[in-house]
């Protein structure tokens, strides 16, 4: 069994993962994802991703994908601290992400994906 | 080590019959920087296009900037690990073609960034506006993966920089300036009352068009490690990353790194230089815990006094910003950061996604979210198709006159966290 879980509202990483991970597909926005993040660290998940993972711009592209623990332990406060920052960033960007052409949507779940990528990397070390 | 750094003047570039610099001047043979584009298979056709200062001209979506060298003499060749093969350079002699830079531009995603204005309010905003730009435009085969365009239009950029920093082997330079580090303990003999100070570089690395590449090594694979700040200015650091270009260092940012160059101008005068520090910005917390930790203990085994951290990005690179800053500071070394700021439009807004009170010395690069209009401009190098996707942009970017009203964000290099453009904030 996996130590992580991943939370995600891209379909691209729930197609690429879902046979092989615990994944938590959910068709939110950017915001409300981080939110439900925020919810889980809360009950004692610890944040693995950095929520703003990526330069692409909260409400700019759609997508987030987060990578969390599996266990439960103590509330963690750095993790805390990080999600409720990345949510207070969140709501300084405007909404543009519904105004895209639908092949850009490909590409923003596709860079998103990439990023996730790249901690799975550094998650599946240890 | 020591690096003597030839600097050639460019007054002009011209498209000619033969490639060579003259009096100055720039020829370039497009067939031949064609062919040099070319070698590549995933590259289907590339056009070059010549932008001067104050051409009523936009480049967009631009991918990477980079200033064209060629190593005259000592170890290894320019862009090692990429373009040459892997030998540590920074030592003998480098010629630069300064005044110029060869600019790759086009669509690898549809969200696609970067603006260059040759002329009007943009051109203030971006350092490459002052420069005379080799741009070449390069679309890919059919069927091509994102990541492997972005790698090709990567390696191109770096052959043409390499094809036009060899026709300078034989020129005399205009200027010669020599960069000279010393070791360990030589520094502590030779300047015993100054202070010793390191910068470290935090790179971008975090996936596609979010990475950088040291002497061809994916930075988020390695660990924080000491360079001789002479090595970038032969090419060891290279730019894979270009999404929300404000604030994105090009490859022709860290070949003229201005920290690197500052401290040198003040090396053995006010202060001992004793080396470049690299380390990354991952995505993966553990990572940046690993990379700051690393970082710490570099300085603190160097028995610096005082320390520069230069972030690349906002938002994921706030936290490793701050952990560098908190660990470094609790080594006992002073640390001064430079970074940026998004701090909303009306620039009321916490600034950056971290903070710390250790971080009380900060530089800033002005406000990425910030709006200027672009007016509309004579002609386009590239395409303005995907300018409304570009980060800091919005639907009603494009405006009825053809103008633009973007984010400070759009434009490359407008608020460089290394210092290479000119806003600040006080």
């Amino acid at each position: 069994m996996s130590k992580y879980m991943v939370i995600t509202n891209n379909p691209l990483v729930r197609s690429r993962l879902d046979d092989t991970h615990e994944v938590i597909y959910l068709e939110l926005s950017y915001e409300e994802l981080l939110k439900v993040v925020r919810d889980r660290i809360y009950e004692g998940h610890r944040l693995l991703t950095h929520p703003l993972s990526g330069s692409v711009k909260p409400k700019e592209t759609p997508y987030k994908s987060v990578l969390i623990s599996e266990r439960k332990e103590k509330v963690d406060g750095e993790s805390v601290r990080l999600i409720e920052n990345a949510i207070l960033v969140c709501q300084k960007f405007q909404d543009k992400s519904k105004y895209y052409k639908e092949e850009v949507y490909k590409d923003f779940q596709l860079v998103d994906w990439t990023l996730l990528e790249s901690g799975l990397a550094s998650a599946d070390v240890w | 080590m020591r690096l003597e750094m030839g600097n050639i003047y460019i007054k002009d570039i011209q498209f000619a019959d033969t490639s060579k610099i003259e009096d100055g001047i720039l020829y370039v043979d497009k067939g031949a920087v064609k062919a040099v584009a070319l070698e590549d298979e995933h590259i289907k056709t590339v056009t070059f296009d010549i932008a001067k200062p104050g051409e009523s001209v936009r480049i967009t979506p631009v991918k990477d900037v980079i200033e064209p060298r060629v190593k005259v003499e000592g170890k290894g060749g320019v862009f090692p690990g990429i373009i040459s093969k892997v030998d540590t350079v920074g030592s003998g002699k480098t010629y630069a073609l300064k005044g110029m830079a060869v600019v790759t531009a086009g669509r690898i995603v549809g969200f696609q960034e970067g603006i260059i204005d040759m002329t009007g309010p943009g051109a203030d905003y971006t350092p490459f506006s002052k420069t005379l730009n080799l741009v070449m435009v390069c679309e890919p085969v059919e069927g091509i993966k994102q990541h492997e365009y972005e790698k090709a239009v990567r390696f191109a950029g770096f052959r043409v920089a390499a094809y036009i920093g060899e026709l300078a082997r034989n020129l005399t330079p205009d200027e010669t300036k020599v960069y000279e580090t010393c070791g360990i303990k030589e520094g502590i003999t030779q300047y015993p009352n100054l202070p010793r100070v390191a910068y470290v570089q935090m790179l971008q690395s975090q996936g596609l068009l979010h990475d950088t590449y040291v002497y061809g090594v994916d930075a988020k694979k390695t660990l924080p490690t000491i360079l001789s700040p002479t090595e970038i200015m032969d090419g060891a650091i290279v730019s894979g990353n270009c999404v929300s270009a404000c604030d994105k260092n090009p490859t022709y940012v860290h070949e003229n790194n201005p920290v690197v160059h500052d401290l040198f101008e003040e090396h053995g005068k006010t202060l001992n230089f004793v080396c470049q520090i690299i380390t990354n910005e991952n995505v993966y917390l553990a990572d940046k815990e690993r990379s700051s930790d690393w970082t710490a203990k570099l300085c603190k085994m160097l028995d610096l006094d005082g320390v520069i951290v230069s972030q690349e990005g906002f938002g994921n690179p706030d936290t490793d910003l701050i952990m560098n800053c908190k660990k470094i500071e609790a080594e006992g070394i002073k640390t001064v950061i430079i970074t940026d700021e998004y701090a909303g439009r009306d620039g009321k807004s916490q600034s950056l996604a971290d903070a710390d009170v250790a971080a009380d010395a900060v530089v800033t690069g002005g406000n990425a979210n910030e709006v200027v209009i672009l007016p509309k401009l004579d002609k386009v190098i590239g395409t303005l198709d995907y300018v409304t996707k570009i980060a800091g942009a919005s639907e009603d970017t494009l405006r009825e006159d053809g103008s633009l009203e973007v984010e400070l964000q759009v434009i490359t290099g407008a608020t460089n966290e290394t210092g290479f453009n000119k806003l600040s904030a006080r």
